[in-house]
């Protein structure tokens, strides 16, 4: 499974994009440097997900993001 | 690259006699046939797959798959049954060999039967030892095979000639093509979906993300909580929403178990619909059966009082095959006799001579001419003999007289021999009479009963195959529905089911309405809620709930587009391939829709160029639909689809007119297909194959063509499968 294109294929949402401010899906990678939160809480997911973390971890990882205990 | 089966090979299976190098079958890429009649090993070719993919074999009997080991003597060649002695052995496989890019592969697997007793069939009279899997790889350049010793690398290479997820679409037997794509069936397009694309992922991704969204709800509320000022409406309203969210679980789980409902009532409509429309066919046949059965009957009779006559027509004087080879004992007979009557002549005269020197010597034995005929030309005066005139006081006429009156003179004749066998040896020549005159023509006569017997005796053997091609319709149809119910409750369990689907469906209709207005006042609960939160709460715990809320949404949103987007896909290939199915044939014009049933499964309709719904078409029609569906898939792969087709086409329910679309199409999504059909056949064709066939195999794409034939008019233990290359 392609990354990139699982979290293209959640972002293709025109209203999200709007709401969220992002230009261009095409552009988008799961990988680092992220310039946006929601691009970078998706990226978290999907690849913590495919390493096999569990949901508790994940989330851990999530509210790290947002600097929230 | 395309795994490419590039030979079949057999041992002693079923009807398959002799060693892997005789009943060797050699494939290209592209449109591959064998044509075989029934009975001439194409389901047993069939079967050389499902031992080397599951270790079993169809038993043709009852129609079910069974392991290797349960069946192997009824898998052994009767033939090589019988050849083999109490204590031998004799061994029986399948081989195939097939290549992908780089490597080519020779896969063996076999088991040896030793025979302990007489009785060829009886599963107790052979032990049998299956034998280790043998694998061999080459690369294409160096000719000769080493062989593979890993278990699992040996596993890993009969695996990957066709994936076990992608089998059902690539290899199976014709009817079965009814059961694979039943997109009726929830599951059936959900499974097809899975195997196409990675939508488990998404769906992994759906769960984990609403999980979230729980959670940094939770968090929120802690937050508002801990900082609110006794914020009652903040507080209401948090608890409007957890209890609207509450109730939004309960439909959702109350929708699902209606879904399911609809699900299992449309499943049970079908299967009665097919019970139903069983039950008809199984009357026709059962009159049917009874007719031929009748006639299988009468014939038999027929043969049987036939032959229970022949024995008679060794004496019967109308036949007289007794006599056959006689033909010089007549004038041998003739000689004896003429002596033996001279010797009585002198022994008679010397006795008689003194005695009445007049009297007459007859060479005619006592009643010939009878009497009755003596006096009928004594009284004409006239030989019907030699057809002449026999006057009164002549010296015919007074012959005829003597001989009428042999019979008194012999009393008062002087006794000269100790036994007078004339009487005996006269009545030879008399009832012989009838015998001599067939002589000639018996030969001719055995000829013709021999010839009587052999048209009795093939009409009875058609008739019973006749019979037995009935009796195997109806046992089809009893293996696929069951025999236990009546029309009446047939069609009483039909009306529920259509009832509960149509209440079920209501319930949906219903339940997906409560969905969506709660869900619209869990939102509309959510804006207030966000309006009366107090803003000294951190805004990392309103950001977070808010991303965790739109991208569940947007998660869930994305596994929808997936699934929709390949059944789009899935419409379009199917359409395509159904237009080269139907190209031939006078349907062409319509289209293939997709078309959502309450529970979420697909219907796909055939709808006419004015737009009108096409429905209760023919078999082969419907077997083409789903057909196309199944190519579809094939064809929807997102790498290019690399697998052979096996599959035996039941192009009878097909009809000519998709026969040929069929080839064509497979040609163009299967890399190579190997397909065995038995419609093709015609035993009276000097290629034994129907004009049909002969169009279809001058095809470009079909490359490989090969004609099954059984020995005919031998024993069963004699009844071996040979082939004809054609192309």
């Amino acid at each position: 499974m392609d990354r990139n294109q699982v979290l293209r294929e959640i972002l293709s949402d025109k209203e999200l994009c709007e709401k969220y401010k992002i230009k261009d899906i095409n552009t988008l990678t799961s990988n680092p440097p992220y310039n946006n939160k929601l691009v970078e809480v998706l990226s978290v997911i999907i690849n913590e997900n495919d390493n096999n973390l569990s949901d508790t971890q994940i989330y851990k990882r999530i509210k790290n993001i947002h600097n929230i205990g | 690259m395309a795994s490419i089966i590039n030979s079949i090979s057999f041992k002693n299976f079923f009807n398959y006699y002799g060693d892997f190098e005789d009943t060797r079958y050699d494939f290209e890429e592209g449109v591959n046939i064998v044509v075989a009649d029934n009975g001439a090993g194409k389901s047993k070719f069939f079967n050389a797959f499902l031992w080397l993919f599951y270790d079993q074999i169809l038993d043709s009997d009852d129609k079910i798959k069974k392991g290797i080991k349960d069946v192997a003597v009824k898998i052994i060649s009767d033939k090589a049954k019988n050849e083999t002695a109490i204590g031998d052995s004799v061994e029986t496989g399948i081989q195939i060999e097939y290549s992908t890019g780089r490597w080519k592969y020779q896969i063996t697997k076999s088991f040896t039967a030793t025979r302990l007793r007489e009785n060829i069939t009886s599963f107790d009279s052979w032990q049998i030892i299956i034998n280790d899997i043998e694998v061999n790889q080459t690369d294409h350049i160096l000719p000769k095979y080493k062989p593979v010793y890993d278990a699992e690398e040996k596993n890993n290479i009969i695996k990957q000639l066709i994936l076990p997820n992608l089998r059902q679409y690539s290899f199976f037997q014709g009817e079965e093509v009814d059961s694979i794509i039943d997109f009726g069936k929830k599951s059936s397009i959900e499974e097809a979906v899975r195997t196409l694309t990675d939508i488990s992922k998404y769906e992994e991704l759906v769960s984990l993300t609403k999980d979230f969204k729980d959670k940094a709800e939770k968090d929120l509320n802690k937050q508002t909580k801990s900082n609110s000022e006794h914020n009652d409406r903040l507080e209401k309203a948090i608890k409007l929403k957890e209890e609207f969210e509450k109730n939004l679980g309960n439909e959702e789980v109350k929708l699902v178990e209606f879904e399911n409902l609809y699900n299992e009532s449309e499943r049970e409509k079908n299967e009665l619909e097919q019970n139903f429309s069983n039950a008809e066919k199984r009357n026709e046949l059962d009159i049917k059966i009874k007719e031929k059965n009748k006639k299988v009957n009468e014939i038999a009779d027929e043969y049987s009082s036939f032959l229970e006559s022949i024995n008679g027509r060794f004496f019967d004087g109308a036949f007289s095959w007794i006599s056959l080879g006689f033909e010089n004992v007549e004038s041998d007979f003739q000689e004896k006799i003429q002596k033996f009557r001279e010797i009585h002549y002198e022994k008679k005269a010397l006795k008689n001579i003194s005695e009445n020197p007049n009297k007459q010597f007859h060479f005619l034995p006592l009643d010939s001419p009878d009497s009755v005929s003596l006096k009928n030309m004594i009284d004409r005066e006239h030989c019907f003999v030699c057809d002449r005139e026999a006057k009164e006081g002549s010296h015919a006429h007074n012959h005829f007289i003597k001989l009428k009156n042999r019979a008194v003179d012999s009393k008062n004749d002087v006794e000269f021999v100790k036994n007078n066998l004339e009487g005996f040896f006269g009545g030879l020549q008399i009832n012989a009479q009838p015998f001599y005159n067939k002589i000639s023509s018996i030969e001719d006569s055995i000829l013709k009963t021999r010839e009587r017997e052999i048209a009795l005796n093939e009409r009875l053997t058609k008739l019973k195959k006749e019979l037995k091609v009935l009796k195997d319709q109806r046992r089809d149809i009893l293996i696929s529905g069951s025999e236990d119910e009546d029309a009446q409750t047939v069609i009483n369990r039909y009306k529920g089911a259509i009832r509960r689907m149509e209440s079920s469906s209501f319930q949906i209709e219903r339940l997906k309405e409560t969905i969506r207005k709660l869900k619209t006042n869990i939102q509309n609960t959510e804006k207030e809620i966000q309006s009366l939160r107090s803003s000294n709460i951190p805004e990392g715990y309103l950001l977070n709930y808010q991303i965790c809320s739109d991208l569940a949404d947007a998660t869930e949103k994305g596994k929808d587009r997936v699934f929709n987007n390949m059944v789009s896909l899935l419409e379009k290939y199917a359409n395509e391939h159904f237009q080269n199915l139907i190209k031939y044939n006078e349907l062409a014009g319509g289209h293939l829709k997709f078309d959502k049933t309450p529970s979420g499964a697909i219907e796909f309709n055939y709808i006419d160029n004015k737009g009108n719904l096409v429905t209760g078409a023919a078999e082969g029609f419907q077997r083409m639909k789903k057909f196309s569906v199944v190519m579809a898939v094939i064809s929807a792969n997102t790498n290019k689809y690399n697998y052979p087709l096996l599959a035996d086409a039941p192009l009878s329910a097909f009809g000519s007119a998709f026969t040929e679309g069929f080839f064509e199409a497979t040609g163009k999504v299967f890399p190579q297909s190997i397909i065995l059909v038995n419609d093709l056949y015609d035993k009276d064709d000097e290629m034994k194959i129907n004009e049909l066939g002969k169009k279809i195999i001058k095809g470009d794409l079909v490359k490989r063509v090969y004609v099954n034939q059984v020995t005919e008019g031998v024993e069963q233990v004699e009844l071996i499968t040979t082939k004809i290359k054609l192309k």
